[in-house]
């Protein structure tokens, strides 16, 4: 029935205002008007009964008509609508916000803007406002956005494994932090990992002073806080070392990758980057020493290196201490090592006097690090390149006298805070047994992992972008961490389940974070430079440095005491765990990201492997990726065998963090468990373990098969002193020219770049990279590249937009086999692999002008824009698959199955597998909404962010108004992977503008194309690497080995007339035959 | 007609000079009427059985492999980075490799007066028809997204997006599709006349009815006969430039693009032989063990075979001598690339494909220089197939070991099919077969009113021709 309005009541008094003079005399005619809802002379249904009845024939159609569709599973797609109950200030729908915080390591912080869409968090980037950093990251920071999103994380509270109601937990602690209360702390210890939060450490205080009886141990599997004590040893007061490869002429590495799996590597590799760029012929670079085991990163970089186990390398360090003249060593056998080198080295050292810099690694005993201390003092680095700034002390590894108090009980009381010691304890601490001592296991986790069952009750943590925090960079800058999300499974911040603990009034993080910059800062204007610190994300900068601080002679002389280990051999293998790149200690393990990014050395994904050197497998009988038991102290375990060029003999190297019992649907039993066979006292590396082959074949997806360039000058590189005497080296290289004909079909674009405004490309500095992987990631949360899995990766079918090739290079006269005529395998059993350079190549989509790919694609999908991109249109690619054949470089990637839809292990299943909706719901969160996700049957690939393009170039148009100045300035966006390097290696902007940096970065000497000789003109170019070997050393070559290989296939390159456009070819305008093309 | 005294003495011809005669035992017309309608009348004799079951089994497995992949993805087969293409494309350029022949014989070796085309040029056209079918199934189903297919067509639609008429994968779409549409009518114009002799001959109602809608009211009137030969002719005209594009654009596909080992300019007459010389294998499997089930012995004689057996040696030959060919030029091109893709086919990790194709296609058919291998059917039968295996590893090596190993080592890969890849092609078998059988069965496999024309008796200088023998009945 019609809804009469109601009755409008009349006003008593005052004015009266009438519609008509019909109203004014209430005639019944305005009755009627007044009421009725149509016009006079429309029908109107106004029998109510009627109605209803129609309304419930309508309904009854519409509920048939529902099942209809319903039945036949016709139906639309269910979406749930969540709108902004209210509208927060200032947000602009579908325009991201970006909020500064810092993600927290274990000894020391990455200052970061982490974008948000919608209210969640989609993108990281590292802060660019941070005085001693240029916006770069690492991979760990980039992926740490899918751990927030990872749906194995803890998401309830459970007593005795059975969820309990968010409150009866928080009601349990309360209750607990009387009872300990009760007795002052007795029976309590706290199991924390390291960590760099000032309120933590206030609130750590607090509880100590409060239960003085409490222990508070803190457990790291890698030790990452000996840099810290080791200088602190040696300098006698509690500092942390800042190494300053920036102003470093040379540096040694005893056994450090400090480029690679050393914390802050994302600073290294800025300084040390910073210090090997050069322009012009006439710079200087730094030189880079690496004695090592593995071959790392930091191998991979080095203009000489040393393979040496890792039990060998303080001997080496020895040697080259006494050397540098360091007073007071002892004498040291210095059978096996290679005097000579240590002695030139040494003196390379002796000649940058104040201007090198020697660096210990984390696995080496404190021995090394005081000696190279002691050498850093020698050699007048303190202070110059080694800054030393006052820091807290740091711990050492906990577990063991906790475990120690556990058995002795005691411990009544264990309160885990993140760590998971049941997987990361070393295997001789038998620490499952251990913690089942204590009554009560109180655990605040991320994830439901192997520590879950043992303990008693579990909290869920939050991530660290859903909670509010601070913390230390390493070198002592105060940061924010900020929330940019609620809890999405409730999850507890530490600070907040530690004030819970210890039952403090304020228990809310935001306080507690406020309190502590309240103390910390002491601001004259709280609010006001609150909001700036959150602003900004940090107050201050790093600590300055303390000068020159005096060495400790005794702590040195009684620390190096002990300096000397016994050697390793075929039947005393040395065993080496390191921390893995990907994975780190095995946090990352459910990380789909890291689990499928490549390391950047074996480019092995989805595995951990026995790395051993060619002589060491040939030795024991190994081939490759066949499973071997190592036993080492009566502990076994079995890992696939993996045959590593450049590494030291008689080494074992096992990568930490894989073999996870519990870690989720991704990370589960992925690898083999290194922690088994760790022992406690050495827990780096070990001799004396055997190895025995199964002849059982272990298959490993390895994403880059062969090794060698084949003398291709598609890596170029060139020594120091080559690059001077033939500043022109690159074009040396290029092949015989084309003979320039005019095209059948004039290049639309050259008529484009005429008039466009903007013109994109890119330039990438080889000799900046290091090959550390973060853009790759970058790229991966940019641009919603999904995994695929380890069964498709060995397929050849990951989808990374952006890949790192990596090449062995040998010495020429030695690869004598013709090997590249067989299978791939037959790599592992030649020699020349012994010691080999290493060269790092970014590869993603080149934007060629004249693309061979767009030719082909019979549908034009794949098409170019007027700015010179190279443009993928999804919606028409029906997946001829035509357009990758023909791409030179093989960077186009195909959908070959619904990877966003399905879940990995059931690919094959076809529409009969799909992901459950939860997880799809979850997944879809972490998504860039401004990238189409694909479908299967799409070719995709590197796109030159252009996403980001376009929202610069909006932002740009909105700001110029009508001034017209509608030209996007460099350097106010660049790409995801741009935006992550920390070396600044690649530079993306306006070739079009000749002032852009990398207009001018494409003018230098160094720069190259690569296959220039196809003639398809890639916009993406590449600076050629230079290396600066020493000409006094023994293991010295004249030329980069990539380079000798180029020399003994295609002849020397610098002999007169070599070369297709160098001297000859453009001056003279000869037409050679055309090469290849 | 006049009535007279034949002589039945022959006149006198050079015994070097004399040819075997196309029809052997001076069969009669009606012979020929009978026996080779006779093949598509009355029961399936039991070897038929034999062979259509399982070749009708292998075509349910094509398609259940068909939707596993299109609803799966094309990842169930073995492609991938770096070899995009796998057997999806070698198969696809094998199977339109062996649909050359048919239109060869039927049309080029009918514009040059080769009488002894007639025999075999029924089935060989059938052969192509079903080749090009199976060929056709690939591109369409290989792609990515099969639902989006008619991209590919020039289409006009609202957001005027064409074809990228610059790819050679449009080109094929035509060139193949134009191909089909002209054999299947050049076929079937070639079957009107014998489909009128099965709807005379048919004994049933269904039969009738349906051979007669087929054979468009023919009745061996002298005017339809006039138009028969003309429009035959036309068509043969029009399909001869089909038999040298179809392949030579196929062989585009990877001509145009720039990879080494794809980028030559020999592709198209290579591939042109090479698809003849597969074509002529097939017919000759075919036709080799056919000729014996189905007593065909004096249609199909020892010459035909012999005649077929000298095509095949000869297009083997320019096959090897392209192979030489690429060898040169990729050496003598200087460009290090080239040189590399060439070398690695020969030495590389597939050097037992390049092997393998050298010894099937190059060195085995020379065994036909040797009368005695022409004339043994057992060695024929197992040398056309083994010019089968061969072009198969043409394409193969092509393909497969072009892209495996190209510019830059990182990329570097080794392609291996996976079981459905496999199972893919055996269904194409089935396909093959069931419609060949299926052919066999109810179509009249050699062109009778066109063998009869060339039977002994029909030449009128014939001793027997011209005229009736006596007391025979109407040929």
């Amino acid at each position: 029935m019609k809804t009469l309005p109601p009755p409008c009541p009349e006003p008593e008094s005052g004015r009266l205002y009438w519609r008509s003079l019909d109203q004014l005399a209430r005639t019944p005619e305005f009755q009627q008007w007044l009421e009725r809802e149509f016009p006079e002379g429309a029908s109107e249904w106004q029998d109510p009964v009627s109605r209803r009845h129609f309304m419930r024939i309508m309904s009854a159609s519409f509920l048939l008509a529902g099942l209809g569709l319903a039945g036949s599973g016709c139906r639309r797609p269910e979406e749930r609508l969540m709108p902004f109950a209210q509208h927060p200030e200032g947000y602009v729908h579908g325009r991201p916000e970006y909020y500064a915080t810092a993600m927290p390591t274990r000894t020391g912080a990455l200052p970061l803007v982490v974008k948000a869409h919608e209210g969640r968090p989609i993108k990281i980037e590292g802060n660019d406002r941070y005085p001693d950093g240029n916006g770069g990251t690492d991979r760990w920071a980039q992926a740490s956005i899918l751990n927030l999103y990872d749906p194995d994380r803890a998401r309830r509270i459970t007593h005795q494994g059975q969820t309990v109601p968010r409150q009866e937990g928080l009601d349990f602690l309360t209750g607990l932090a009387g009872e300990l209360e009760n007795r002052r702390g007795r029976g309590l210890a706290i199991l924390a990992e390291p960590g760099t939060s000032p309120s933590r450490a206030r609130l750590r205080r607090e509880l100590q002073a409060r239960w003085p009886e409490a222990g508070w141990y803190e457990h790291d599997p890698l030790d990452l806080a000996v840099h810290r004590r080791a200088a602190s040893l040696a300098f006698g007061r509690p500092v942390q070392p800042r190494f300053r490869f920036d102003r470093a002429r040379v540096v040694v590495s005893l056994d450090c990758d400090f480029l690679g799996t050393e914390d802050d590597a994302f600073q290294h590799i800025r300084r040390f980057s910073q210090s090997r760029k050069l322009e012009k012929p006439e710079d200087t670079i730094s030189r880079l020493y690496v004695l090592e085991a593995l071959l790392t990163l930091t191998g991979a970089q080095a203009d000489h290196r040393l393979r040496l186990p890792a039990s060998q390398i303080g001997a080496a360090a020895l040697v080259l201490a006494r050397s540098c003249g360091v007073q007071g060593l002892p004498e040291v056998p210095t059978e096996g090592l290679w005097l000579a080198w240590l002695e030139e080295c040494a003196k390379d050292l002796v000649a940058h006097r104040g201007r090198c810099l020697v660096v210990a690694g984390h696995r080496q005993p404190m021995a090394v690090h005081v000696l190279a201390h002691a050498m850093n003092h020698a050699l007048g680095a303190v202070g110059e390149t080694l800054e030393l700034v006052p820091a807290e002390p740091a711990s050492e590894d906990g577990l063991a006298p906790l475990a120690q108090a556990l058995r002795q009980g005691q411990v009544d009381t264990l309160v885990i805070l993140g760590a998971n010691p049941v997987y990361t304890a070393p295997a001789d601490l038998d620490w499952p047994e251990a913690q089942q001592k204590a009554r009560l296991v109180v655990r605040l986790g991320y994830a439901e992992d192997e520590t879950f069952p043992l303990c008693h009750w579990h909290f869920p943590l939050a991530h660290y972008l859903e909670s509010w925090g601070d913390a230390r960079t390493s070198d002592g800058a105060y940061l924010a961490v900020q929330p940019l999300i609620q809890p999405l499974f409730g999850g507890i911040s530490e600070l907040e389940f530690l004030a819970r603990l210890q039952g403090r009034a304020v228990t809310s993080p935001y306080e507690i974070v406020r309190e502590t910059f309240q103390a910390e800062v002491r601001p004259a204007n709280f609010e006001e430079e609150w909001k700036h610190f959150l602003h900004d994300g940090f107050r201050g900068g790093p600590a300055a440095s303390l000068g020159r601080l005096a060495l400790q002679e005794s702590a040195v002389r009684q620390a190096v005491a002990l300096v000397t280990l016994p050697k390793p051999g075929p039947d005393r293998l040395e065993v080496i765990w390191h921390r893995d790149h990907s994975l780190d200690d095995g946090r990352y393990a459910n990380n789909g990201w890291l689990q499928e990014l490549p390391d950047p050395i074996t480019k092995i994904t989805w595995d951990n492997a026995v790395l051993m050197s060619w002589r060491t497998a040939r030795d024991l009988g190994v081939k490759n990726s066949e499973l071997v038991e190592i036993t080492l102290g009566g502990r076994t375990v079995r890992g696939p065998a993996w045959v590593q060029p450049g590494m030291a003999d008689y080494v074992l190297g096992l990568a930490l963090g894989y073999g996870r019992e519990r870690a989720g649907r991704v990370g589960r039993r992925v690898g083999f468990n290194g922690y088994a066979l760790r022992p406690g006292g050495h827990p780096h590396f070990a001799v004396g373990a055997t190895v025995k082959g199964t002849g059982r074949n272990y298959v490993l997806a390895c994403t880059q098969d062969h090794w060698s360039l084949e003398g291709r000058p598609i890596i170029r590189e060139a020594n120091l002193e080559q690059f001077r005497k033939h500043p022109d080296f690159v074009k040396r290289l290029d092949l015989h020219p084309p003979p320039v004909v005019a095209s059948l079909y004039p290049n639309p674009l050259d008529r484009e770049k005429e008039r466009a405004l903007h013109q994109w490309g890119m330039s990438i500095d080889l000799n900046a990279c290091v090959g550390c992987s973060a853009c790759v990631i970058a790229c991966q949360s940019e641009n919603n590249i999904p995994i695929v899995g380890k069964d498709q990766v060995r397929r050849g079918r990951e989808m990374h937009w952006m890949r790192i090739d990596r090449y062995y290079a040998g010495p020429p006269e030695r690869q004598k086999d013709k090997s590249v005529w067989r299978r791939e395998e037959h790599q592992w059993r030649e020699s020349w692999i012994e010691q080999v350079q290493v060269v790092m190549q970014p590869m993603l989509c080149q934007h060629c002008e004249a693309a061979p790919c767009e030719n082909v694609c019979p549908v034009n999908a794949t098409v170019h824009d007027h700015e010179g991109l190279n443009v993928m249109v999804y919606n028409r690619c029906v997946g001829t698959r035509y357009c990758s054949n023909n791409c030179p470089y093989k960077v186009r990637r195909f959908n070959f199955f619904d990877y966003n839809k399905r879940p990995l292990d059931g690919l094959y299943k076809g529409p009969f597998a799909r992901r459950p909706q939860e997880e799809l719901d979850l997944v879809k969160l972490v998504k860039n909404p401004d990238v189409t996700v694909r479908m299967r049957g799409v070719m995709e690939k590197c796109t030159y962010c252009i996403q980001r393009i376009e929202q610069a170039k909006i932002a740009r148009k909105v700001q110029a108004r009508d001034s017209g100045a509608v030209e996007v300035p460099d350097g106010t966006f660049t790409t995801a992977c741009a935006q992550a390097c920390p070396a600044g290696a690649i530079v993306f902007g306006n070739v079009a503008d000749p002032n852009s940096r990398v207009s001018r970065l494409k003018r230098q000497l160094r720069d190259y194309t690569v296959l220039e000789f196809l003639n398809i003109k890639p916009r993406t170019t590449y600076l050629a690497r230079i290396r600066n070997p020493n000409p006094a050393m023994p293991d010295y070559y004249e030329m980069p080995l990539t380079l000798a290989e180029y020399t003994a296939r295609s002849g020397d390159p610098f002999a007169a007339g070599h070369g297709g456009s160098g001297a000859r070819g453009h001056a003279t305008g000869a037409h050679a035959p055309a090469g290849g093309h | 007609m006049a009535e007279g005294v034949i002589s039945m003495t022959p006149p006198p011809v050079p015994r070097e000079l004399e040819r075997p005669p196309l029809v052997l035992r001076q069969r009669s017309l009606g012979w020929i009427s009978d026996h080779i309608a006779g093949i598509a009348e009355g029961k399936a004799p039991l070897w038929w059985w034999c062979a259509f079951v399982p070749s009708f089994l292998m075509f349910l497995l094509l398609i259940a492999m068909l939707a596993y992949q299109i609803s799966t993805g094309v990842g169930v087969w073995g492609n991938h980075h770096p070899t995009m293409w796998g057997w999806d494309i070698i198969n696809f350029v094998w199977w339109i490799g062996i649909g050359h022949a048919g239109t060869l014989i039927s049309a080029i070796l009918f514009l040059l007066r080769q009488r002894w085309r007639t025999a075999v040029n029924r089935a060989a056209e059938a052969m192509t028809i079903f080749a090009v079918m199976c060929a056709g199934i690939y591109p369409a189903v290989h792609v990515g997204r099969v639902w989006f297919d008619w991209y590919l067509f020039p289409i006009p639609n609202s957001n005027g997006i064409w074809p990228q008429f610059r790819s050679p994968l449009m080109w094929d779409v035509f060139a193949v599709s134009t191909y089909f549409t002209v054999s299947v009518l050049f076929w079937y114009m070639g079957l009107i006349p014998d489909l009128a002799v099965m709807r005379d001959r048919a004994k049933t109602r269904l039969r009738q009815i349906v051979y007669g809608l087929l054979a468009l009211g023919w009745t061996g009137g002298n005017r339809q006969w006039t138009n028969y030969e003309k429009a035959y002719l036309i068509l043969a005209g029009l399909s001869t430039p089909l038999v040298l594009s179809v392949h030579s654009i196929v062989s585009l596909d990877f001509a145009v693009s720039q990879l080494p080992g794809w980028h030559t300019t020999i592709f198209p007459p290579y591939f042109v032989a090479g698809a003849i010389f597969s074509g002529f294998g097939m017919v000759l499997t075919l036709l080799v063990p056919l000729r014996k089930l189905c007593h065909l012995e004096d249609i199909i004689t020892m010459r035909h075979i012999d005649v077929m057996c000298k095509v095949t040696l000869a297009t083997g030959s320019i096959v090897g001598y392209a192979y030489a060919m690429e060898f040169f030029i990729a050496w003598y091109s200087g460009s290090p690339y080239e040189r590399f893709a060439f070398l690695n086919r020969a030495l590389g990790p597939y050097w037992w494909g390049y092997w393998l194709m050298l010894i099937c296609n190059v060195a085995v058919p020379q065994l036909f220089w040797f009368r005695s291998v022409r004339q043994n059917l057992w060695l024929v039968f197992v040398i056309s197939i083994l010019v089968n295996v061969g072009m198969w590893f043409e394409r193969f090596v092509i393909i497969v070991i072009s892209l495996h190993r190209e510019f830059l080592p990182a990329n570097w890969g080794y392609y291996m099919p996976t079981w459905v890849d496999v199972a893919t092609f055996l269904g194409t078998f089935g396909l093959f077969f069931t419609m060949f059988l299926l052919f066999m069965r109810f179509l009249p496999m050699i062109a009778i009113s066109e063998v009869k024309g060339v039977t002994p008796q029909a030449d009128p200088h014939h001793p027997l021709g011209g005229a009736k023998p006596k007391g025979g009945g109407h040929g």
